[in-house]
């Protein structure tokens, strides 16, 4: 799944895109999910848990979606997971992601409970395949945000 | 209330493509008198003006606003017109905007309502239609940093759906194909002059894998509208009036992670439950439909869809696909207008173009694309990232 380079320099003269255009988006947390973000910062996995139910809902909302109770806990996750699904995506995404391409898009399951949409890195991409075992690992993208994101523990999967 | 008290007695549509001069208000207004002229009413009969709200918006020359703050009517002389109301669900306004026309004809204030979309995307340059696109079908805090996109949506349910169901590639792929020839049988489509082939769309440029950029829809400008009346008056006024003959609805998610179906290759069974619950509510069945007009969007959901439909064949769906049964000619006509993959994406009008070119074949006016002796049809729609799904079984007559 190679595909072909893309010089970003090339685009953005063509479609005369603003430095500004090309700042990948971030996520802005809310009051409610940023023990997530703060966690994810010293590189812990964590999730939010009813105490009422012990339901884990992610993404965190302000109270529980299983029995609407406010009271919770963040509990720290394993950090294992499995690929659900994949993508693979290689042309056409928005401008800031143009420098990634070819990149991984995947939903993730977590043994905990919830799902997720993450990326998968250091793979391999002809490897990939739904039901595969992933681990976590942390990408600082700027000093105040961490992406949790997954890549194989197989290491004969990694790229 | 029970099926077939309600009825839509004439319909208006624009061609899609890239107009970048023709306004909304342009498309809005055009629509509204075709309708109404294709109706055979007074304009003076209109009681209701509902309009879909479009999606980016212009902040310098609204349309939403201009619609709900009562442009239309006015516009086009409606001085019977005692109520406005703007109607969004994205991909299933074109559901929801009828529910609110039916409660309006329900609650006795008017027995006439027009139902109007519109929509220009080419006003917008690429760059701010890939960041509208970017945060539309997906979660801002939990998915667009990682570089999430509608067409990877789309790819992952694919990706999921031929694990899962065994589908190929190919027969993804002839859903695509299908689309075209309907389309090329429409005036109104945005790609109606080039046939595909599987072979072409396997190969074209790989967008988001498994998906080609012929697996993925193109977004156009453009617009419909209608005129619904009660049963009892579209019979006085009109000598084809199509008939709503039952309804059901579901809603699953916002974020897909999040969907009540955990696998995403069996959506199609959570779907075919509410699909069900339509035929029933119209005591038709799967056998006696002419025509399923799908909403797909992607050609895979185009796939679950046909899953749930109950059609009574024992071939998989991507497999009647692939044997061309749901093309022109076919045995069981898919989405005869070409839907978003060929007719083209109109944001939150592709579900009002299937509900338009459902009335056309039901009247028996779809021109080359008419499928011969259509009775009864079942429509569908859904929006967000596949958030929920709606179901509407429609005739030219009630049933007994
Ligand atoms: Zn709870």
């Amino acid at each position: 799944m190679a595909g072909e380079k893309i010089d970003i320099e090339t685009i953005k003269a063509m479609l005369n895109l603003s430095d500004e255009d090309l700042v990948k988006p971030l996520p802005i947390p809310t009051r409610w999910s940023q023990p997530f973000w703060d966690a994810s910062k010293e590189h812990r996995l964590v999730l939010k848990k009813c105490s009422a139910c012990g339901y884990i809902d992610h993404p965190p909302y302000l109270y529980c979606t299983n029995c609407h109770a406010d009271e919770h806990e963040w509990v720290e996750a394993s950090g294992k997971a499995t690929l659900a699904s994949y993508a693979i995506n290689t042309f056409g995404v928005p401008f800031p992601f143009w420098v990634d391409l070819p990149y991984v898009v995947a939903m993730i399951d977590l043994p905990e409970g919830p799902r997720m949409i993450s990326n998968i890195v250091e793979c391999d991409h002809d490897k990939l395949e739904n039901g595969m075992e992933l681990e976590v690992v942390f990408d600082d993208v700027t000093d105040e945000i961490t992406l949790p994101k997954w890549r194989p523990v197989d290491k004969t999967k990694r790229g | 209330m029970g099926a077939g008290d309600f009825a839509v007695i004439g319909t208006g549509e624009v061609p899609t493509g890239n107009y970048p001069e023709r306004s909304e208000f342009e498309i809005a207004y055009e629509v509204s008198r075709m309708a109404i002229r294709d109706a055979g009413i007074d304009k003076n009969e209109i009681g209701a003006v509902l309009t879909a709200g479009h999606i980016m918006s212009n902040p310098d020359n609204d349309y939403n606003t201009e619609m709900f703050f009562g442009r239309l009517p006015e516009a086009i002389g409606a001085n019977g017109c005692s109520v406005v109301a703007t109607t969004i669900s994205g991909g299933a306004s074109s559901f929801s905007i009828r529910k609110t026309a039916e409660g309006i004809l329900e609650s006795g204030e008017t027995d006439t309502v027009l139902v109007v979309h519109a929509q220009r995307f080419s006003q917008f340059t690429a760059n701010e239609q890939a960041r509208y696109f970017a945060v539309a079908g997906s979660d801002v805090e939990w998915e667009v940093p990682y570089g999430m996109t509608y067409n990877s949506l789309a790819a992952i349910v694919t990706t999921g759906y031929m694990a899962y169901t065994g589908a190929t590639i190919e027969q993804v792929a002839a859903v695509c194909v299908a689309c075209r020839k309907w389309a090329m049988l429409q005036p109104n489509a945005m790609f109606n002059n080039k046939e595909i082939t599987v072979e072409k769309v396997v190969n074209a440029r790989m967008v988001s894998y498994p998906l080609t950029t012929l697996m993925c829809n193109v977004l156009g400008d453009g617009g419909s509208a209608y005129i619904m009346t009660t049963a009892e008056n579209a019979r006085k006024v009109c000598d084809r009036p199509v008939y709503v003959l039952g309804e059901a609805s579901e809603y699953s998610h916002r974020t897909i992670t999040r969907s009540v179906q955990k696998d995403p290759g069996k959506m199609g069974d959570d779907l075919a439950v509410t699909a069900k619950r339509a035929y029933e509510n119209s005591s038709l069945g799967p056998e006696d439909m002419n025509i399923f007009e799908i909403y797909g969007s992607y050609p895979v959901i185009s796939l679950i869809v046909m899953d749930s439909l109950g059609i009574p064949d024992e071939r998989p769906s991507g497999e009647l696909v692939l044997a061309g049964e749901t093309g022109p000619g076919g045995k069981y006509p898919v989405s005869t207008n070409g839907e978003a993959m060929s007719f083209g994406h109109t944001g939150t009008g592709v579900g009002f173009s299937t509900f338009v070119e459902s009335v056309r074949q039901l009247q028996g006016r779809a021109g080359a694309a008419q499928v011969e002796g259509a009775k009864f049809l079942v429509e569908n729609c859904g929006g967000g990232a596949f958030m929920d799904c709606h179901f509407t079984v429609m005739g030219n007559e009630v049933p007994g």
